[in-house]
């Protein structure tokens, strides 16, 4: 579903990304851990197409995204970091927007308020300017929005960063529920203990390389603390 | 797709309260504008009007003097000639003379035409450079070339910056669409407010000046449209060169700031100057004098040139005629007094010519001086249509003086029925297609380097950093 082949990314001699290997499939949860300028971002950046691999490809559904950065977007979802929404307008608004790009117009007012209640936004919240919410609630149209794409593929950037426990456990259980209707999903965090819990694999990254490819069944969570950290300190 | 991005962008636009603001204050701007150029407008055709009813009067008179038992005979050619029958040669202002002032206040739209000779024509006739106006009166055509490419650069100068800055590009470029026909769709719903609001207003401004009517009205302000759309294309794909470039908002401002400084005050300004350096105009000054130099030579020298002239005109001398002696003295003082100024008044108008023609290459360098040519024309305010119109004075100048010679020369009075004989003047429009056609070049002027622009700003936007 997801694949990259020796996907290398750098900038002026710089590597931010060093012939990474990695296939996500149909019903599994990646994490990718790693310090900040690991090459977590520009992994997710590479699917996106926003940037342009040095060499080697990354492929969506056997799509290369150079090749067919259009079509290869249609089948994907993505919620970033901060969920940057048009201030302006209400999360309704936003909703529908991103919805009517993804080429969704089957939705009506009553469809994209029932996405936006399961993640978590009520009406009345939905109906108010964009301005007025905290972090957590946009992240919640984020999640409203991917959600309303119906994506096979999902690529998210340390989502849950700055949502408070309860919502970042609300996350985990849509992202099981998201795994268990097929969805593969990448996501590059740094919540060891979410990874732990939803990841199907985990894969460590440092300077650009992958280092360390686990199966989160297979280690415990002081296992993966341990490892991880081991990684870090050489 | 385009027709949703769009949407979309009508209602982000919509949301934003300091827009309306500036949207009622270019409202209020071009209010201002189109009602200054109106009462132009009017002015002038009052002054046509007073000028008509001042010549109407004067024949009255003559007709009644004529019609009394002491002047049963007439009144002599001389006198009727150079005064009391003196016809007013005018131009009705241009169709839609109420958006653009132009030229119309600095070239004489009307001129008195007597027997005296050609110099007695000129009135104020330094032909002002047409990047004049950019300093000149507020009205429509100012707005349209100084304020509309502001308001479209302040709609446009952070399309995609602002996008990026906020961090919804991302977002929206995560779902299958182009950053191409992002761009498109917000340049195209901006292009359809501005552009179809300066039309709009155009064309009220055109209703509530009046005037226009006629033949060729529709015509123009189809012409006029094409000029506003053209102008506004090239400040958008401006805007999107300079956006595709990836700087920041603050930076964008900045740079196309400055460009629109250039363009619309520096270009102009420096284009003048280079005009009037490589074609000086020889000094007003120098041709009045050399007229008043001719003049009192000529006075000085009037038996001789009576004598000359009899001798010139043997016909005159003797026989049957009955010439009359002062007349012909007159009539030979103001041919040698043209003779002789003819060199220098020939001098000054063929460098007129030269800087307008260097004007007219020139304009190419600015689009502003390109849109400020091409709407005068449109409106018949501009240097053509002052031309055409001189042209036309000078052959009406030419018949109306041969009416009067030979009367002059004979000595025959004017009776009754030569009153209704004696030459009236008809403005003549200038044919449309010649309009058209240089509109069209203007046209191009401004087309053209849109479509550069345009395209090296959709090159661009194929590397535009998207994160960053």
């Amino acid at each position: 579903m997801l694949e990259a082949t020796d996907l290398t990314k750098s900038y002026n001699g710089h590597l931010a990304l060093d012939r990474l290997n990695l296939a996500v499939r149909p019903g599994e949860i990646f994490c990718l851990l790693g310090a900040n300028g690991a090459g977590k971002t520009t992994t997710i950046n590479l699917f996106l197409n926003f940037i342009r691999p040095s060499s080697g490809s990354a492929r969506i559904k056997g799509l290369d995204v150079v090749e067919h950065p259009l079509e290869t977007k249609r089948h994907l979802a993505y919620i970033p970091e901060q969920v940057n929404l048009y201030r302006n307008l209400t999360g309704l608004e936003n909703l529908a927007y991103f919805a009517a790009l993804a080429g969704h117009r089957e939705h009506a007012t009553a469809g994209f308020l029932e996405l936006l209640a399961q993640a978590g936004l009520t009406e009345e919240a939905a109906r108010k300017r964009v301005s007025t919410y905290s972090k957590g609630m946009r992240q919640k149209v984020g999640i409203a929005i991917a959600a309303a794409k119906q994506a096979e593929v999902l690529l998210l950037d340390e989502p849950t960063s700055g949502l408070d426990p309860k919502a970042s456990n609300e996350f985990s259980e849509l992202l099981v529920r998201l795994r268990d209707r097929g969805v593969a999903v990448l996501m590059a965090t740094h919540d060891l203990f979410r990874a732990k819990e939803t990841g199907t694999r985990v894969g460590i990254m440092k300077r650009g390389r992958m280092v360390a490819l686990l199966d989160t069944a297979e280690v415990g969570h002081a296992d993966l603390e341990r490892i991880y950290l081991d990684h870090m300190h050489d | 797709m385009l027709a949703r991005i769009m949407r979309h962008e009508a209602r982000v636009l919509a949301a934003d309260r300091s827009l309306w603001a500036l949207a009622g204050l270019l409202a209020a701007v071009v209010a201002y504008g189109a009602l200054n150029g109106a009462s132009w407008a009017e002015t002038r055709r009052a002054a046509l009007e007073a000028a008509a009813a001042e010549e109407a009067a004067r024949f009255d008179e003559l007709r009644r003097r004529l019609g009394s038992p002491g002047d049963a005979i007439g009144v002599g050619a001389l006198e009727v000639g150079r005064s009391s029958g003196a016809r007013y040669a005018a131009m009705p202002p241009g169709l839609l003379a109420a958006l653009v002032v132009g030229q119309s206040d600095l070239l004489p739209s009307y001129v008195k035409v007597t027997t005296d000779g050609r110099q007695s024509l000129d009135g104020a006739d330094e032909i002002e450079n047409p990047t004049h106006l950019l300093t000149g009166r507020f009205d429509l055509g100012f707005v349209i070339v100084v304020l509309y490419p502001l308001a479209i650069l302040a709609l446009s100068f952070d399309l995609l910056s602002a996008e990026k800055e906020r961090g919804t590009l991302a977002l929206v470029l995560s779902q299958p669409v182009s950053l191409r026909q992002v761009v498109l769709g917000k340049v195209l719903l901006r292009g359809l407010l501005v552009v179809g609001l300066a039309v709009a207003i155009s064309m009220v401004g055109l209703a509530v000046g009046g005037g226009a009517s006629g033949p060729g009205v529709l015509a123009r302000a189809g012409l006029w449209m094409a000029v506003v759309a053209a102008y506004g294309a090239f400040w958008f794909a401006l805007a999107v060169a300079v956006n595709a470039m990836g700087r920041g908002s603050s930076a964008n401002a900045l740079i196309l700031a400055g460009i629109w400084l250039a363009l619309v005050a520096v270009v102009p300004a420096l284009v003048n100057v280079a005009v009037k350096a490589v074609h000086p105009v020889p000094s007003r000054a120098e041709l009045v004098q050399a007229l008043r130099e001719a003049s009192d030579e000529a006075q000085a020298e009037g038996s001789r040139l009576k004598a000359r002239y009899f001798e010139d005109h043997p016909e005159l001398a003797g026989g049957d005629v009955d010439a009359d002696e002062y007349a012909v003295q007159a009539l030979a003082v103001q041919e040698a007094v043209e003779a002789s100024v003819r060199d220098i008044q020939g001098r000054f108008e063929a460098q007129l010519a030269r800087q307008q023609a260097m004007v007219d290459r020139l304009r190419f360098l600015s689009p502003a001086i390109v849109t400020v040519e091409a709407l005068q024309d449109v409106a018949g305010t501009g240097a053509a249509r002052a031309r055409h119109f001189a042209g036309q004075v000078e052959a009406f100048h030419e018949s109306y003086r041969a009416f009067f010679r030979p009367r002059i020369l004979r000595a025959e009075p004017i009776g009754p029925k030569d009153l209704d004989a004696i030459p009236a003047f008809t403005f003549r429009e200038e044919p449309l297609p010649g309009v058209a056609g240089r509109v069209a070049l203007g046209l191009a002027g401004l087309v053209l380097p849109a479509v550069l622009v345009g395209a090296v700003g959709r090159k661009a936007l194929g590397r535009y950093p998207i994160v960053g």
